[in-house]
């Protein structure tokens, strides 16, 4: 099915977000009730403290989706036309600085063309014919740039805002700080399908509360009961569970009751118990892609990115905060050989999830307070490496928005004419990082957490919110 | 708005604001901050104080309870009344080891105590039993292990920590013999300097089993001396924090604005960890060592010979030949060598690090030299790359030695010159922060609710008197931990109910001590908990770690695996902390995906079948017997007529169900009573 018919279909869909929340939060029971409401945590009251006062200001987004291209991309195949790499192909132009960490060779030229897409007329590749569709609602960063030109630190700042591996991921953050939109899923999930080279550290929550980490989910299989831990009772039937959870509940109550009536802490243990309960049943639909309709299954696509972005655009409908939906096992775009082939086939593999879920968010009405994040941890070297790859480079990378207040149909920020480095506009992780709190209606100075005699925040002393970028 | 009026009404409410100095400085209008640092409370000598005068002077058994009545009384808040005999035994025998008491321990307590909730004799008896218990050292030895960031993996491609086991072991039976905290702290930092048997190395795991991070020596110096810097920093950290409750890693970047800590402080204790590396030490005589160093490398180099041989290609004609005599040599040299097999603990050993650009000018060479020591620069914001004039290696200049000058470390890497400072000059905030440590384990809460942050940004202590009293005192005792327990256990503080709704109104947060919190048990002491209520609880000491995931995994909690590139989720789920930092105390969260555990794990599934079993075979066939049956090995008490009739409405018709029983056994091992402590 093309994508313009899918358009005309305007196929039927069944829930929306609101009736979801409504619909999984009611009728099971009075005690898990305040729990199933949007944005209680079942936490108990020492571990949500600080973040009464939030949001600081009125959200664009309520939600991130952060489609994941581990390994790191080259912008200029994507977003960033360079015709110079054309122009000096094989050459090192004298003047330019296109020193690099590991030996590499002359410019490599970009083989993909480009035109102008929508009314704005971004250019966008080949690479992305169905994803360009969406050019006005993309908000392209040409300019980001990190510290480390190796993985693991680079995956670090881009996921924890420090290279030092100490310290909560920015979903936790987000977690931490706007809490959860539906308390029978937990409100950071990451979808992998295998393991990125740093693992559970890139979604910890380090010091903050551990409600807050990262749920982690392998969606190679796609089975909800595999991915996500003991969801699923090998031998009891639900009804008899019902009965034991009644008595488990009673007992409880007779417990608290003992105990003068009002310990959170005990309340909060009987509540999670019946968040639980349901949880068997919201979790198993939540990611359930295979309660999609089989048009949709189709417009997505197939493979495991298609599936991640499918359960990711659920996850967002049921309130979960922050999705990331890492792009393969290991580091797939890591292209250190045979550059152009590969991107061609990721390209490829990423162009109608990408497109198929920006169509959809858009369509449910999603789009506007759901914040879309693409890129990797760094991007690549416009010269090569080992003759056909490229090597890493984090002095310039290109990475977009879409959705969630960031303005569509604009790029922000310039390489220099090899895409090398970014010149103008210069955005650096922790750039980015309070400008996607600021999306979400956060001050990045003041959601912090008091640790180790100070008060830590996922920007570290630094960033700035990038305003011209704002809707 | 209840709260609100109560603040502001009565007199009553005033003196307690007065007794609570955190509560009134926060409704008084801001003090103007100082412009020098000060020097904070707990850099001060020791003082001690006479005990406070008390009106109810029937109620201090121990004098740290005259300092905390005192408090009430100005306050005006009554003690909790003592808790009942069975409450108690059961928080006695979970705050020392960890685990439940048996329901014959229970009852012969209780049967001791006449009923009446104080028995100076059986109880103290119960203390010192519980203290003799080899189980004690497992339950606050794993406190420990918290403070120092303990793991037994890491990622494969990091530095190796084989012998982690042997230093979590260490420190349970440093904690079973009250080994004196002073030596406590001095060996994990340089008993290899204190003529101790090599055997004690293994307390050098607090410093071998530090983070490290990747090193691609591919890439350029300016970025290595990042990573490794990052490295001397979390030693900094972790040994700053945990002995010192101070946070001197700021200071890596800048001096501290509210406490004389300066950035010179921090590199006089980096050059220390630029002085060490990482190492599996042998843990066993030189005489006995030297003969297997040669052998291993001798055997590496004959494994190495033979891998390459079946590498070549064309093989050689009688390869099976040539590979079966370099086998034969080398189980001739693993038989023959005594003590082949020797345990290396995971430590460090002396040599200064340097950081260098590589021959060829492409990549880095970390270059340690064996033996030697260095000063670092120190860095302008931290940068290694941006570096200022040479620190020599000292201690804090805020607890200088006798000379009035702070202790230069000149021995080796100083190590040893460290270790002693910590416990001499620095000696009255060491056996503070210590102390309260404690007292925050055993009442929920410190008397500095900040264990590891003694410094400006820290609270201040509600009892700073007691706390001196208290420190004062255990030094004298030795640097006893059993001396301190005891001080804590028999006083009337710590014998007091959970169930105190006046002071709970009035004092939430507990600071005047006039009740003793209730309290979630942490994951090991819920798990351990099941099992030993289950009846299938392990008891075997020490030793290499197991996977908690595996189905036969019946030990104490604290002997599954602690990975620290991967958590195990169950750890991880029940607030587990993160084991690449120290961690000063856990949060508390209830999280469904806990819950999902409890209702669904193999695990748990597993421990109700036992339970139901168990509670068949010890109990006769009647429904009340075997309720009663489960209450008791539980909670330590029998059901009440309410819990009693819904057990049996939930069990009645299906008595010979042995799915029902097993459904039953669940709920009770899932319930809040067994994961909290009264």
């Amino acid at each position: 099915m093309n994508w313009r018919l899918w358009i005309d279909m305007n196929l039927p869909i069944t829930i929306s977000r609101r009736d979801a929340i409504a619909r999984f939060g009611g009728g099971l029971g009075t005690l898990g009730l305040m729990a199933a409401l949007p944005g209680v945590a079942t936490a108990l009251p020492n571990a949500v403290a600080s973040t009464k006062t939030l949001p600081h200001f009125r959200p664009r987004a309520k939600r991130v989706i952060h489609l994941f291209m581990n390994g790191g991309p080259f912008g200029p195949d994507f977003f960033d036309p360079k015709p110079d790499l054309t122009k000096f192909a094989g050459q090192r132009p004298a003047g330019a600085d296109l020193r690099t960490e590991r030996p590499t060779g002359g410019l490599l030229p970009v083989p993909f063309k480009f035109s102008n897409h929508g009314k704005s007329g971004l250019p966008v590749s080949d690479l992305l014919p169905l994803t360009a569709r969406f050019t006005d609602d993309l908000c392209v960063l040409r300019s980001v740039h990190t510290d480390n030109p190796n993985h693991g630190p680079a995956l670090l700042l881009m996921n924890n805002g420090t290279m030092t591996p100490r310290v909560p991921a920015m979903g936790a953050w987000c977690s931490y700080g706007l809490g959860t939109e539906n308390a029978s899923l937990p409100s950071y999930v990451v979808l992998c399908p295998g393991r990125p080279v740093r693992f559970s550290i890139l979604w910890t929550s380090a010091f903050l509360p551990s409600q807050h980490g990262g749920t982690y989910i392998n969606h190679s299989n796609l089975d909800p009961k595999a991915m996500i831990p003991w969801l699923h009772n090998p031998r009891t039937p639900a009804e008899e569970q019902r009965k034991q959870l009644d008595l488990l509940a009673e007992m409880n109550r007779e417990h608290l009751a003992s105990r003068g009536g009002t310990d959170a802490a005990l309340q909060g243990r009987i509540e999670a118990m019946e968040t639980a309960y349901r949880m068997q049943f919201a979790a198993t639909d939540a990611f359930d892609i295979s309660r999609e309709p089989a048009a949709m299954r189709e417009l997505y696509g197939k493979g495991h990115f298609a599936n991640g972005c499918l359960m990711a655009r659920r996850l967002a409908e049921r309130g979960v905060r922050f999705i990331q939906v890492y792009y393969g096992n290991s580091q797939p775009w890591d292209t250190h050989n045979q550059h152009d082939e590969q991107t061609r086939k990721l390209g490829a593999d990423i162009d109608r999830p990408i497109a198929a879920l920006l169509g959809d968010l858009k369509q449910r009405g999603l789009l506007e307070d759901t914040l879309v994040v693409w890129g990797g941890e760094f991007g690549r070297t416009p010269v090569s490496e080992n003759g056909n790859g490229r090597d890493h480079n984090p002095h310039g990378f290109c990475m977009f928005l879409a959705g969630g207040g960031a303005r569509g149909g604009t790029s922000y920020g310039e390489t220099d004419n090899f895409g090398f480095k970014a010149v103008e506009n210069r955005m650096h992780i922790h750039d980015l990082h309070a400008t996607l709190l600021h999306l979400l209606g956060v001050d990045h100075e003041k959601l912090t957490f008091r640790h180790a005699g100070r008060d830590f925040r996922l920007t570290d002393v630094h960033g700035n919110v990038a305003r011209e970028i704002l809707a | 708005m209840n709260h609100l009026r109560h603040i502001w009404s009565g007199l009553q409410t005033l003196v307690l604001l007065g007794a609570l100095p955190m509560a009134a400085a926060q409704t008084l209008p801001a003090t103007k901050k100082p412009v020098a640092p000060q020097t904070p409370w707990s850099f001060q000598p020791l003082k001690e104080s006479p005990l406070p005068k008390v009106r109810n002077d029937k109620w201090p058994q121990t004098p740290l309870d005259h300092f905390l009545l005192a408090k009430m009384e100005r306050a005006g808040v009554k003690p909790a009344a003592p808790a009942d005999p069975r409450v108690l035994i059961r928080r006695l025998h979970l705050d020392l080891t960890g685990l439940p008491p048996t329901p014959e321990e229970v009852e012969a307590y209780v049967r001791a105590s006449h009923g009446s909730p104080r028995s100076p004799e059986s109880y103290k008896s119960t203390v010192e039993k519980l203290l003799a218990s080899p189980h004690y050292g497992e339950r606050w030895g794993r406190y420990w292990l918290d403070l120092a960031r303990y793991v037994d993996e890491t990622a494969s491609w990091l530095e190796k920590t084989s012998g982690a086991h042997l230093y979590r072991d260490w420190v349970i039976k440093a904690f079973n013999d009250d080994m004196p905290y002073d030596q406590f702290v001095m060996r994990q930092i340089a008993t290899d300097q204190m003529g101790f048997p090599p055997e004690d190395r293994h307390a050098l795991g607090f410093l071998g089993l530090a983070p490290t991070y990747w090193k691609e020596l591919q890439l350029p110096p300016d970025i290595i001396k990042g990573t490794v810097a990052d490295e001397w920093e979390e030693h900094v950290d972790t040994l700053s924090r945990t002995f010192l409750g101070l946070t001197i890693a700021c200071a890596r970047c800048h001096d501290h604005k509210s406490d004389p800590i300066t950035a010179a402080d921090y590199y006089g204790i980096a050059g220390v960890f630029a002085s060490v590396r990482h190492a599996e030490v042998p843990t066993m005589d030189d005489k006995f060592w030297q003969p297997v160093k040669k052998a291993r490398e001798s055997v590496a180099a004959l494994e190495k010979e033979r891998d390459e041989l079946k590498k070549k290609k064309p093989a050689p004609a009688d390869l099976t030949n040539q590979v079966a005599v370099i086998e034969q040599k080398i189980a001739g040299l693993k038989t023959n060598t005594p003590h082949f097999n020797m345990a290396m603990a995971t430590g460090v050993e002396d040599a200064a690090l340097f950081v260098i650009p590589a021959g060829n000018n492409k990549g880095t060479v970390l270059d340690f030299k064996p033996g030697q020591s260095r000063d670092l620069e120190l860095m302008k914001r931290g940068d290694p790359n941006n570096t200022g004039d040479i620190v020599p290696r000292r201690f804090l200049a805020a607890f200088p030695a006798k000379d009035g000058q702070p202790r230069r470390f000149t021995t080796g890497s100083g190590r040893l010159e460290l270790a002693q400072a910590i416990v001499q000059e620095a000696a009255p905030l060491t056996a503070r922060v210590i102390v309260n440590r404690v007292w925050k384990f055993h009442f929920g809460r410190g008397i500095v609710d900040t264990p590891s942050e003694f410094g400006p940004s820290g609270e201040a202590p509600t009892h700073p008197e007691l706390l001196d009293d208290l420190t004062v005192r255990f030094i004298r005792n030795g640097w006893s931990i059993k001396w301190l327990h005891r001080e804590i256990l028999l006083s009337a503080a710590w014998q007091q109910s959970s169930l105190a709704p006046d002071s709970e109104k009035r004092d939430p947060e507990n600071k005047l001590f006039a009740r003793v919190p209730r309290r979630r048990l942490d994951f090991e002491a819920w798990r351990d908990s099941v099992l030993a209520t289950a009846g299938t609880l392990d008891r075997s000491f020490g030793g290499v770690a197991t996977a908690l995931t595996s189905d036969k995994n019946r030990r104490r909690t604290l002997y599954g695996t602690v990975n620290r590139h991967e958590l195990e989720p169950m750890l991880r789920i029940h607030d587990f902390p993160d084991p690449a930092a120290h961690s000063a105390s856990r949060t508390e969260t209830a999280t469904a995906l806990q819950s999902l555990f409890s209702l669904n794990s193999p695990f748990l599934l597993a421990q109700a079948d036992a339970l139901a079993g168990r509670i068949e075979k010890e109990a006769s066939a009647e429904l009340p017997a075997r309720i009663t049956r489960a209450h008791a090995l539980l909670y330590q008490r029998p059901p009440t007529a309410k819990e009693l009739a819904m057990a049996t409405r939930f069990l009645t018709g299906r008595e010979t169900d042995a799915k029902a029983w097993s459904a039953y056994a669940q709920a009770l091992l899932a319930s809040n009573e067994l994961a909290f402590v009264d």
